[in-house]
């Protein structure tokens, strides 16, 4: 049992080939790791190669992204996003992870009635049931329609399907300043992904701001101005009794041009102050006492 | 106005969307299709039909068709797991198979490419759990399918007589730890079964979750690992079929005679519920149920 176990990194925080960030994150003491598409189709080798690097380095997928915009279409759109979510699938089950990551739609072509966004992601969910993948539905704070938890947690509900639960992402919910009480409404085993992270301003009221920040300028758990609140999170997640996973969502420009083990190292901290600091839970006894036991 | 005492609590009927009425087919793909024949024909099966341009064979009892798939694109993945034959697909009778096909698509279902050749059938089909497909059959009652895609076996009685009055039951499908209710979701979605509550259980192997089909004709069951069998990832598939049978010691006694061999164990409970033949091939067995 390893303290990290429950935490990942995601490949979009580091520079470099996909090898040498899982390699870095392998280094750190990480276990799991957040796929990206990108990562398998940038990939030298091609989506093949990128699969066999990821299963050979031995590290569990904690989920692949991202499905953007799919929700909410009609016609001639609809069939497309169709055909790009099952290529996402695809490529999911390819990496042998167990949940892709479905961001709620910023499309102005899209519907706004939440009965049909249900609809849709129960559709998501049917074509994912025989990959065995399970699909997290994440409101994005600049989504037109669903940009905060609550909103995407009442589709969820709509949709009622096993396999179709939320993602949660703690830059969304600071941005959207949405209230933290409602995680209590939260039924803890149709979580089906959180994502961590943390940024330096206070307030980004609008959505272009909210973009940026996101883009470019997120740092790890602690690393920022919402650490209490995001310990408050977390502990209230663990409160209701989830279990699952935390995956660190950091993009950061600066982060792109440091070395990687120097990031994996700041996501170590991450973890272990997040381990140990805010959920107190206790750190692995030591090789001598293990034996004993 | 008027008050319909009937109405007043409005029971709900079945809702059967595809107009399923029963499984017209099932299909084993394998690349030892002789080795299967002989398992087949111990079974009660006869061949009475071969495919006009690819290595299928149709055997037959009573009202059961069953499909020996060899060709060798669809025999692949049987040669993944050391040669041995696996279920590769169950054909529904339905209402329409286009409309049928449609709605599934409609629904979530990933669609399956046809591979008919020039004067053959274009069956509609759908991806199932594991390798396995599900195909739409809307021409059963005017005419045999078979008749288009099939030659007869010269000299062969085409409607052999079922075996002890063996029919189709039900099929059992492996699927993965804590995943029944995904797969239970997608059944009723797509092809509108029903659960069977856990006390109610048929034949001598209760585990699992039991739904049943809107045309009440067929049973599927959900088979999870148990939960020792921490690890078990084994892939998801149709696992084996379901005979039902009028009388299981006389259809048993009848296979036994035929060279069948079942599954004696204190663990089962035979009496005359049903029997369980013994894995042969390493993968096929069958399931007999009192009907």
């Amino acid at each position: 049992m390893n303290l990290l176990d429950g935490y990942g990194m995601d490949t979009i925080t580091m520079a470099g080939t996909l090898e040498a960030k899982l390699a870095a994150m392998k280094g750190a003491g990480f276990s799991q790791v957040m796929l990206m598409a990108r990562d398998l189709v940038t990939h030298p080798g091609g989506v093949k190669a990128a699969v066999a690097a990821v299963h050979a380095s031995g590290m569990r997928p904690t989920g692949f992204q991202v499905l953007r915009d799919f929700e909410g279409l009609s016609g001639h759109l609809h069939s497309y996003k169709l055909d790009i979510a099952k290529s996402m699938l695809e490529m999911c089950a390819a990496t042998g992870s167990k949940v892709l990551l479905a961001c709620s739609s910023t499309s102005r072509h899209a519907t706004q009635d939440l009965d049909l966004i249900a609809a849709d992601l129960k559709k998501l969910a049917m074509l994912a049931v025989p990959l065995g993948i399970n699909v997290a539905y994440e409101a994005l704070s600049w989504g037109r329609t669903v940009n905060e938890f609550p909103t995407s947690w009442d589709v969820v509900c709509r949709a009622d399907c096993p396999n179709l639960g939320i993602g949660l992402d703690s830059f969304h919910i600071f941005a959207a300043k949405t209230p933290l009480d409602a995680i209590e409404e939260l039924d803890p085993s149709k979580i089906f992904l959180v994502q961590l992270s943390d940024f330096m301003w206070q307030e980004t009221p609008t959505f272009e701001e909210r973009m940026t920040t996101a883009r470019t300028f997120r740092v790890f758990p602690g690393e920022g101005v919402h650490s209490e609140q995001l310990a408050d999170l977390v502990l209230r997640l663990d409160r209701i009794g989830y279990r699952g996973d935390y995956s660190f969502e950091v993009f950061n420009d600066d982060y792109q041009q440091l070395p990687l083990e120097t990031v994996a190292e700041r996501a170590r901290k991450s973890a272990t102050w997040l381990h140990q600091d805010v959920l107190h839970k206790s750190a692995p006894l030591p090789d001598w006492a293990r034996q004993r036991a | 106005m008027s008050l319909n005492k009937v109405d007043r609590e409005a029971v709900p009927e079945m809702p059967n969307r595809l107009g399923l009425s029963g499984i017209e087919f099932i299909e084993y793909a394998t690349s030892r299709p002789q080795a299967l024949g002989q398992v087949l024909e111990n079974m009660g099966f006869r061949p009475v039909a071969r495919h006009r341009s690819r290595e299928v064979t149709l055997y037959r009892q009573g009202d059961m068709n069953l499909v020996v798939n060899a060709n060798p694109d669809d025999a692949r993945v049987s040669g993944t797991v050391d040669g041995q034959p696996v279920i590769s697909a169950v054909a529904f009778r339905v209402q329409d198979a286009l409309k049928a096909h449609n709605r599934c698509m409609d629904l979530g279902a990933w669609s399956v490419g046809s591979h008919a050749q020039a004067m053959e059938l274009h069956i509609p089909a759908i991806h199932g759990p594991g390798g396995s497909r599900f195909y739409f059959v809307d021409r059963w009652q005017e005419f045999s399918i078979y008749d288009i895609d099939f030659k007869p076996i010269p000299t062969v009685d085409p409607n052999p007589p079922a075996l002890a009055g063996m029919g189709y039951f039900g099929v059992v499908q492996y699927i993965g730890a804590a995943r029944s209710a995904d797969w239970q979701t997608y059944y009723e979605h797509m092809f509108d079964f029903s659960s069977i509550p856990d006390e109610e259980r048929f034949g001598i192997l209760p585990k699992g979750k039991l739904m049943k089909s809107p045309c009440g004709t067929f049973l599927w069951q959900l088979v999870e690992p148990d939960i020792w069998m921490d690890g078990d990832d084994s892939p998801e598939c149709l696992q084996r079929i379901g005979f039902g049978v009028p009388n299981v010691a006389e259809a048993v006694a009848a296979l036994k005679a035929r060279g069948v061999e079942f599954v004696e164990s204190t663990q089962l409970h035979p009496e005359d519920r049903g029997a369980l033949t013994r894995n042969t091939l390493g993968s096929v067995a069958f399931e007999l149920v009192h009907k």
